[in-house]
């Protein structure tokens, strides 16, 4: 087992403050990176149910890497319709999952960190 | 200019210098004006013992930093040295301080240089913990007195400048090389000693595919001394069409048992390393990080980001060798092309190009079950056909045999060979370099070595 390195712990770090109050999972993925979620995370009235959890993985190419995809519990529109594009309904780590696939273009690894994105895709997905 | 000599590989100390932090010291200390300058170097573990890395120079002003000398004609200030060796504790690294000697082939420290480093390098050693010493040179040639934290002191047996020919000086030049009568057509040209240095060299072959085979077959024919094969994936069906030597026998087994076969069969005193894994797992990563040179002829991003992180951190020059058909959906071909890319040390790299995209290689680290899923679009195999895979395979090993045994008519020649067969072009394309790069500058991972760890 490779033990995460200092720019996956301080990613960690900082999801756990940007979700303060949120309990915050984390396990080794096995190749140097981590994956984590987020519980009790809230998206919204257009949502059924409105709070799920919050999935990612920050793999041993952090910052390089972007964080892509996220995943969150399976969820139904309380209007009825379908998910819009980039979500698609997946297994992901053995659970029923939905996949949000939003790339990060002309991403910087200085700036555009884990917490920060995990941030964007709960908003994005909450204004949907 | 006279060509430099031909210097195999040679066990102990070395030092490896990025080609501009090189052109750099050699402007500056090889001058009209004799000048000195340090290095800052990273430390690792190498094929044939320690390396160190340089990451840094500091050039010594005249007449402020490098001034006369109370023994010798000129020396370094003493608040130039302290500064230096100051920012060699803090950051970890070695204090390299050169300098340059008239001469061509031959060069060693003179009674007042080795007196001199007998007042000073102990107290240096002892401030910063580091590795201190010295480097002098000539166009052809490098001597080094190092001084260790434990109190050993060792003598730098080559000075390695990865350029367009990779450059390996030594104090004075090797003795001739022993004929090899099984290679005497190809030592007619590379020489006894060219033919010395490949059987003294250790290369990776990261991807063993329709490239990678070719490359292995290559390069253990040639008398390539030690092979570091990494590949986990086996052998399909539709792989043998492209694969060297491989048979229906093999489907099902590793790439790496059958490219490991085929080199033995070229040439049974090869020495192989097998690595049936991934290139970002640990176990990859630290036979990677000392070979001599890495050809990576694996498609994903991953593999792209590993390697060129091996490349600037630890200083082993690569080359990235692949074929891209562009296939519309409706069956239209675009213009293929074959890619050589020479990947240096601090010259630019393959972020710097934007040859690795971050989301891609986000969805390559993810583990094999959850990949396919993770990518919005599902992906297609590509177009592949054999001769493709020669053209760009051969390119590359002819470009790393003249690199080795310095027979490229330009050392500053650092190009990538993109062919286009449908037109019959050729063109060179120069390698682009972000000054803001967190892996090819001195400001970034350049030459951490074992000090920015690994995985990095």
């Amino acid at each position: 087992m490779t033990s995460p390195t200092p720019a996956i712990a301080e990613a960690v770090e900082a999801v756990r403050a940007q979700f303060a109050g949120h309990p915050v999972e984390v396990v080794p993925d096995g190749s140097g990176g981590v994956y984590v979620v987020v519980e009790q995370v809230e998206i919204g009235a257009a949502y059924v149910p409105s709070m799920t959890w919050l999935g990612f993985q920050i793999s041993a190419a952090y910052p390089d890497a972007d964080i892509y995809p996220h995943y969150v519990g399976p969820l139904t529109r309380t209007d009825g319709g379908a998910h819009g594009q980039a979500i698609q309904s997946v297994t992901w780590q053995d659970k029923p999952a939905l996949q949000i696939s939003r790339r990060s273009n002309r991403r910087d690894p200085n700036i555009d960190s884990a917490a920060l994105k995990a941030e964007r895709i709960r908003k994005w997905l909450a204004d949907q | 200019m006279a060509r430099r000599p031909v210097n195999p590989p040679a066990t102990g100390w070395s030092l490896t210098i990025p080609p501009k932090i090189w052109d750099r010291l050699s402007d500056h200390v090889l001058g009209s004006a004799a000048r000195g300058a340090v290095l800052l170097a990273g430390l690792a573990d190498g094929p044939r013992g320690p390396r160190l890395l340089a990451r840094e120079l500091i050039l010594a002003d005249e007449g402020r930093d490098y001034i006369p000398g109370e023994f010798g004609h000129r020396a370094l200030a003493p608040t130039f040295v302290r500064d230096a060796v100051i920012r060699a504790r803090d950051e970890g690294l070695a204090y390299i301080a050169a300098h340059a000697h008239l001469g061509l082939d031959h060069v060693g420290f003179s009674e007042i240089d080795l007196a001199s480093h007998e007042r000073g390098y102990p107290s240096l050693s002892q401030i910063s913990g580091q590795v201190v010493g010295a480097l002098v040179i000539t166009d052809h040639a490098a001597a080094g007195d190092l001084w260790l934290p434990d109190g050993r002191r060792e003598e730098l047996a080559e000075t390695i400048i990865p350029t367009g020919n990779l450059l390996r000086l030594r104090s004075q030049p090797a003795e001739e090389g022993r004929p090899d009568s099984l290679h005497d057509r190809q030592a007619r040209l590379l020489g006894d000693l060219g033919q010395e240095t490949l059987r003294r060299l250790r290369v990776a072959v990261v991807g063993l595919g329709g490239v990678g085979s070719i490359l292995v077959e290559e390069l253990a024919r040639l008398g390539v001394g030690e092979l570091v094969l990494i590949d986990d994936e086996t052998v399909e069906e539709t792989n043998l069409p492209r694969l060297v030597a491989s048979g229906r026998e093999d489907i099902g087994r590793l790439k790496t048992e059958v490219a490991a076969r085929n080199a033995r069969r070229a040439n049974p005193d090869v020495r192989l390393i097998e690595i049936a894994r991934r290139v970002e797992r640990p176990e990859s990563l630290e036979e990677l990080v000392r070979c001599d040179w890495i050809f990576l002829a694996a498609d994903g991003d991953a593999a792209r980001h590993w390697v060129n992180g091996t490349v600037q951190q630890y200083l082993v020059p690569a080359t990235q060798v692949g074929v891209k058909v562009p296939l519309t959906p409706q069956g239209d071909v675009g213009q293929i092309h074959t890619a050589t890319r020479l990947v240096l040390p601090g010259s630019g790299c393959l972020w710097c190009s934007r040859l690795i995209d971050p989301t891609r290689l986000a969805v390559d680290m993810h583990p094999a079950g959850e990949r396919d899923a993770a990518q919005y679009v599902p992906g297609v195999p590509a177009p592949s056909v054999i001769t493709l895979n020669t053209l760009a395979a051969g390119e590359a090993v002819n470009h790393f045999v003249f690199a080795v045994v310095g027979l490229h008519d330009e050392e500053n020649d650092h190009a990538s060979v993109i062919h286009r067969p449908r037109t019959r072009q050729r063109d060179l394309q120069e390698p682009r370099q972000d000054p803001t790069c967190r892996w090819c500058t001195s400001t970034g991972r350049l030459g951490l070595g074992r000090k920015g760890s690994t995985p990095f």
